[in-house]
Order: structure tokens, then sequence, then C-alpha cells
């Protein structure tokens, strides 16, 4: 992923990707990246929670608009454990549906 | 057993850090030479109007395709070098993700936890974002050889959304 960030922001469009992995997106040097602390798979939070989906895609907006320095990583420090709570009940909801 | 006095750190779900550490590390010593580490970083280029006049793209390596459209090779060992176009208009319902190297379980209940289509249409309708491109771009992270990726998929990749959906901004997502 961090080499079609990277090929993107080298051909003049800005880029930003969000991360559950620091060390590998740190080790390409993606341009610009937020992480979340939760597992592969879910990089957007959990299902049919819409307001921590919109969260990091606001998060991710905001690095496009103020990062200084290529290559910076900024923590979105949601904790897994608090998405995982709340989508619960949502993702029974959901199911019904 | 491991005795109380020498339990190892919080859980990483409670404590806000990476869930698994030295990921980097364990997949490329599960797949030699997979992983890559570039030396420079790449020159930031600055968005050149305001969010709400800019077309937005979203690529992602979650290999989520159209359900009519041809499924990626998931079992091949080296991986699969092409990519898919999904229309930016797609809801959860016309999509699918066949892929066995991550957990997508949640993703099939709701694609947006991995692939946020719906809601980026939803910032495009409140004007938070200008508009979505036409195609956003699917692929599979899994392949055995980052060369010949970067010259084929990224560059492929990196072009239609610079010269032919004529991205202002793009966001993405691995899986």
């Amino acid at each position: 992923m961090g080499l079609i960030q990277r090929e993107i922001e080298a051909r003049g469009v800005p880029t930003v990707s969000v991360t559950v992995a620091k060390d590998s997106t740190a080790a390409i040097k993606a341009p610009r990246a937020v992480f979340v602390p939760w597992p592969m798979g879910h990089h957007f939070g959990a299902p049919f929670h819409f307001e921590v989906q919109r969260r990091v895609l606001f998060a991710m907006l905001e690095l496009l608009q103020n990062a200084t320095q290529s290559g910076e990583i900024r923590d979105l420090p949601i904790k897994w454990a608090d998405v995982r709570r709340e989508a619960r009940i949502l993702t029974e909801q959901g199911r019904r549906l | 057993m491991t005795a109380a006095g020498s339990l190892p750190g919080p859980d990483p779900r409670e404590a806000g850090t990476q869930l698994r550490p030295g990921l980097w590390h364990t997949i490329n010593s599960r797949y030699p030479g997979s992983m890559i580490t570039k030396p420079d970083f790449v020159p930031l280029v600055a968005l050149r109007k305001p969010l709400s006049e800019c077309r937005v793209t979203f690529v992602s390596s979650c290999g989520v395709h159209l359900k009519n459209d041809a499924p990626m090779e998931v079992a091949h060992p080296f991986g699969d070098f092409t990519f898919r176009r999904v229309p930016s208009t797609a809801k959860h319902g016309d999509l699918i993700i066949h892929q066995l190297k991550y957990p997508h379980d949640d993703a099939d209940l709701d694609i947006n936890v991995i692939f946020p289509i719906e809601r980026l249409q939803e910032l495009a309708a409140e004007a938070v974002i200008g508009a979505l491109t036409p195609e956003f771009f699917s692929f599979i992270g899994y392949n055995m050889d980052p060369e010949r990726f970067e010259a084929i998929v990224a560059r492929d990749i990196a072009a239609a959304v610079v010269e032919e959906q004529r991205a202002d901004v793009a966001l993405l997502a691995p899986a």
C-alpha cells in the first residue's frame, strides 16, 4: 500500500493512508498515515459503527491538511476494547435489519 | 504457566498500542523478501484547494470487487498482480471480498469496516469533500514480488488515479 501511496504523491497528488502496523508504514516511509491500534481487516473500526468509521476518515482528512513533514504517522488513540464494546450492540441491531 | 510477577505488558487492546507488534518482521520471516524498507521520503504535495472542492479517490488492498467482476487470484503462491475498479456509487450489497490473508468476517457484514465507500458517499453529499472520482481501486496485498508489484500495479493505479480519474486527493487503506 505504501508503494502506491508514494507513487501517487510523487505524481503530484496529496495522499494519506491509515495503518494498524506502524512499523511497516514507518519502514516504507508512507507520506502521511493515521495509526489506529486495531486488528488487521478493521482499519475503519467495526460493523455498523458509523461514527467511528467517520472519525477515522476525518482524522485522515485533517492530517492531509496540516501535515508538515513527509512520513508523519499520527495516532488516533481510540482503544479497540471501546470500539468492540460499542459495536457489539450495533452489530446485533444491524443483523436484525 | 507464567508466574504472576512476570506477566507480559498490558493487554494491547487496553493500552492503545499496535495490536500485533513487530508485524514487519513477522511477515518478512514468514514470506522472506515480501516486506519493504525505503531509504528516502517522498516530498509532500500540498493541497491546492479546500477539501470541499476536492475530488477524492480511494485505494484499498482489501481485494473487494463488484460481485459480477472476476475474483482475485487468492491461491497463487506469488500473488495476483492485477487490480479491480469499483464504481464509487457502489453499495455494500454490490460488493464482495475473496481473500484469505486477513479476517474479513466483519467486512462481510459491513464493507465500510475496511472499504468505507458509503461513508465517503455521505461526506460528498454533505460537501465535506467536493466529489468522489467515478472509480475507486482495489487489489490484494499479498504478493511475493515487491519490485514487480511496484513496476506494474503501483504505477498503473497511480497513473489511473492521477491522469484518468483526475483525483485531487487520494485516501488509501491496506487490509
